[in-house]
């Protein structure tokens, strides 16, 4: 057992931290909100030239072939210094197209930036692939999707979107250009940074299929759950930090709020929340990592640790007082993604379900 | 990042439940649940003799002193497992007192109580605190003066837990009127035997026996005050570090919650299986969740241990952590069970023999006890964050 990160993945964190504490403040992240892109260009191309978004794509492909525990260790990083989501969502869908099949001629364009994915999962009737409409149909080279996506991260900004789709009794997915006819999108303005959008396919031709079984569906699934944990942890170190800070530096009644019993206990409940949730977190990323069957201990760090996220920032809030709740501050972005990432892959109810069947059933 | 048993780990692990199997029946389980701490019974001792056999008894010791000199993460793996068995756990004599006296006794002192600790000759009652002295330990009262080659002791202890069966008391005692309330306690080992000793019982909520020590004149060799003078504040933070290590396991809560888990699988209420029941689900559920992140508080800690580290924060989170989810265990326990819940552990009929009530009654304990749960906040907060304190 060794829970920290090993020598190079630390010095990969520091150079993301350094990168973005320079790169991203509060008043660029307002003003890439009413950008279309959601982030700055410059920034968009310096992240792809690092190999960020390729890390963990094969060699071959352009990427960096590294395991899914050093883009996990990435991605905590990128969400501790607040990288645009977009950017974030880059990541998670290269990974999700390299898992599904690992020579897809789209990976080195994602590699390098030249191009951006979505992955289309979701749709308005739920989230349960068993209950998706969205289908492919057409004969052979001239394939077509037909169907509603819902809550499509990245939906407009992206070029390519990875469509699951049922074809015949079996899952597949399909690559569409998001250009191509009769593909619409339908922009929503929702919290999280992460610019979703509903999305229309109307007989959209194919680029590619990708012959998929629910089983590889369910790793693409496991691997951004996995993610998500590692965005969260990110999320949480960043906020038990600023808020420690803060405590330590605010004066009220003559002296700093730190030296406050009730307000110096509410900081050791959120480091004991932090410290149980990151471990509850990395042994879930590891065990993925490494092929493990989805086990007990994964749906109780699903179910763990996207509240402990959300009570870690409700604390740092309200700690904070008056100089947390304005927009310009680097918490309410946190605590945004804190309840995004837990709406979209680690919601409480059925990983507790899971939990309770594992146990009782 | 690896959150796996190293294969010695995972054998070591192994070779516990093995001897786990071999050495604990529900006999020994039965006499351990309805004995409490009056004492220990025979098959306990039967149990800790075997312990001593195999040579487990100084698991964590460093092997110079006829321990094992396993890992702190070794020895987590070890506590989780007697405790998940429901088997007597290894006394404090050997987890917490001695190695305190490894690392501040002098080499007389080491050569004189370990051989003898390891031997089960020498059993500890742990004297910390008074009726003035309870989480402010630099409070206390009791003290010793020199007379020639002795220290004369008088005063009061409370919560002298155990001190009806052991060998020995390790006190702690204002050796330095004069110095500040910090650096006038030293520790002291006082025989049970001695003159001037008194035992009063107190009997507490989860019918389990404590004590009122009382000193009266008690005369003690001059060479039985461990290490230095004035030091004794520091060593009984020591000990209550080696204690945490133990009470930061969630073992008990997953023994209690397994049963519990074990009786909502078969019981059918009102012409219903009881797990079909969604808010049992749910709570059976939050808490298999909360034990998960509990053990992993605990294991972290061990693993810092073997770092080299001393890891108060981290401790003072698992205790925390631990200590209060054993109270959600034991109150989801009680409602769960409804009206059965209430049963005394005596009564013939009582569901999970009656543990999640007796449960109930000494959670409050694991909070206060070993340094309460405020104390262990300020730690995390002081040590963990760097937190001012003025």
């Amino acid at each position: 057992m060794r829970p920290e990160p090993t020598g190079e993945q630390r010095e990969l964190q520091e150079a993301v931290r350094g990168l973005l504490s320079r790169e991203v403040d509060p008043d660029r992240l307002l003003r890439w909100e009413n950008e279309p892109a959601a982030c700055d260009p410059v920034l968009a191309r310096t992240v792809a030239e690092l190999g960020w978004i390729g890390l963990g794509l094969p060699t071959a492909s352009g990427g960096g072939g590294a395991d899914l525990s050093d883009v996990a260790c990435l991605v905590e990083e990128c969400a501790r210094g607040l990288l645009p989501r977009p950017l974030l969502g880059a990541i998670r869908s290269a990974d999700a197209l390299a898992t599904l099949d690992p020579a897809d001629p789209l990976l080195p364009d994602l590699a390098s930036g030249r191009g951006r994915l979505a992955l289309a999962l979701d749709e308005p009737g739920g989230r349960d692939p068993r209950g998706w409409k969205t289908a492919l149909s057409g004969p052979r080279g001239a394939r077509v999707v037909d169907g509603e996506k819902a809550y499509v991260p990245d939906a407009e900004g992206s070029d390519v979107h990875l469509v699951a789709a049922r074809d015949g009794g079996s899952t597949a997915f399909a690559l569409v250009d998001r250009r191509t006819p009769g593909v619409s999108v339908q922009a929503l303005r929702g919290f999280g940074g992460d610019r979703q959008g509903h999305v229309g396919y109307r007989a959209a031709a194919v680029l590619r299929e990708i012959a998929a079984t629910d089983e590889a569906l369910a790793r693409v699934q496991r691997r951004q759950a996995a993610l998500a944990l590692a965005e969260m942890t990110g999320g949480m170190a960043a906020v038990l930090e600023m808020t420690v800070e803060y405590v330590k530096m605010r004066e009220q009644f003559g002296q700093k709020i730190a030296v406050f019993q009730a307000v110096r206990h509410q900081v050791a409940d959120m480091g004991t929340t932090f410290t149980a949730a990151r471990h509850l977190a990395w042994q879930t990323i590891t065990r993925i990592a490494a092929g493990a069957p989805r086990d007990v201990e994964e749906a109780s760090a699903i179910a763990w640790v996207g509240q402990a996220f959300k009570r870690v920032c409700w604390t740092a809030h309200h700690l904070h007082g008056g100089a947390g709740f304005v927009v310009e501050h680097r918490l309410r972005f946190h605590g945004e993604r804190a309840q995004s990432l837990c709406i979209r892959w680690a919601p409480e109810a059925p990983a507790l379900r899971e939990i309770a069947a594992a146990l009782l059933d | 990042m690896d959150y796996e048993l190293s294969p010695a780990e995972a054998a070591w692990r192994d070779e516990v439940r093995g001897f786990i199997r071999r050495n604990v029946d529900p006999g020994l389980a039965s006499e351990t649940r309805l004995k409490g701490n009056e004492g220990r019974g025979p098959l306990a001792l039967r149990f800790h003799r075997a312990l001593r056999d195999a040579g487990w008894w100084g698991i964590a010791w460093p092997k110079e002193y006829g321990g094992l000199g396993k890992s702190a993460v070794e020895q987590w793996i070890f506590i989780d497992e007697i405790e998940s068995a429901g088997a007597p756990m290894l006394p404090l004599t050997v987890t917490s007192v001695a190695p305190t006296i490894m690392r501040v006794g002098d080499e007389q002192q080491k050569r004189e109580w370990l051989p003898r600790i390891n031997e089960g000759g020498i059993d500890f009652a742990l004297g910390y605190s008074e009726p003035e002295a309870g989480t402010d330990m630099a409070s206390i009262r009791t003290h010793a003066v020199l007379d020639g080659d002795e220290w004369v002791v008088n005063g009061q202890k409370m919560w002298n837990t155990m001190a009806h069966s052991a060998t020995h008391n390790w006190l702690a005692v204002r050796t330095e009127p004069d110095a500040p309330r910090h650096k006038g306690l030293s520790m002291m080992i006082v025989p049970m035997d001695a003159p001037g000793v008194t035992v009063q019982p107190i009997w507490v909520w989860p019918g389990l026996r404590t004590n009122a020590l009382f000193l009266d004149n008690v005369r003690v060799p001059r060479s039985n005050l461990i290490g230095e003078r004035g030091a004794g504040f520091y060593y009984a933070a020591m000990a209550l570090n080696f204690e945490r290590l133990a009470i930061g396991s969630v073992g008990m809560g997953r023994r209690m919650f397994r049963n519990l888990v074990r009786l909502v699988r078969e019981r059918v209420v009102d012409g219903r299986p009881l797990k079909d029941e969604p808010w049992v689900r749910e709570r059976i559920a939050r808490l298999a969740a909360d034990l998960e992140a509990g053990r992993m508080l605990g294991l972290e800690t061990a693993w810092a241990i073997d770092q080299g580290r001393m890891p108060a924060a981290e401790s003072s989170m698992a205790k925390v952590f631990v200590s209060e989810l054993v109270q959600r265990i034991a109150d989801a326990g009680c409602e769960i069970l409804g009206l059965d819940g209430q049963l005394h552990p005596e009564e013939p009929t009582a569901l999970v023999e009656g543990r999640m009530q007796w449960l109930y009654r000494l959670a409050p304990m694991l909070a206060f006890g070993g340094g309460t749960n405020e104390v262990q906040r300020d730690i995390i907060g002081f040590l963990g964050y760097g937190l001012p304190r003025k």
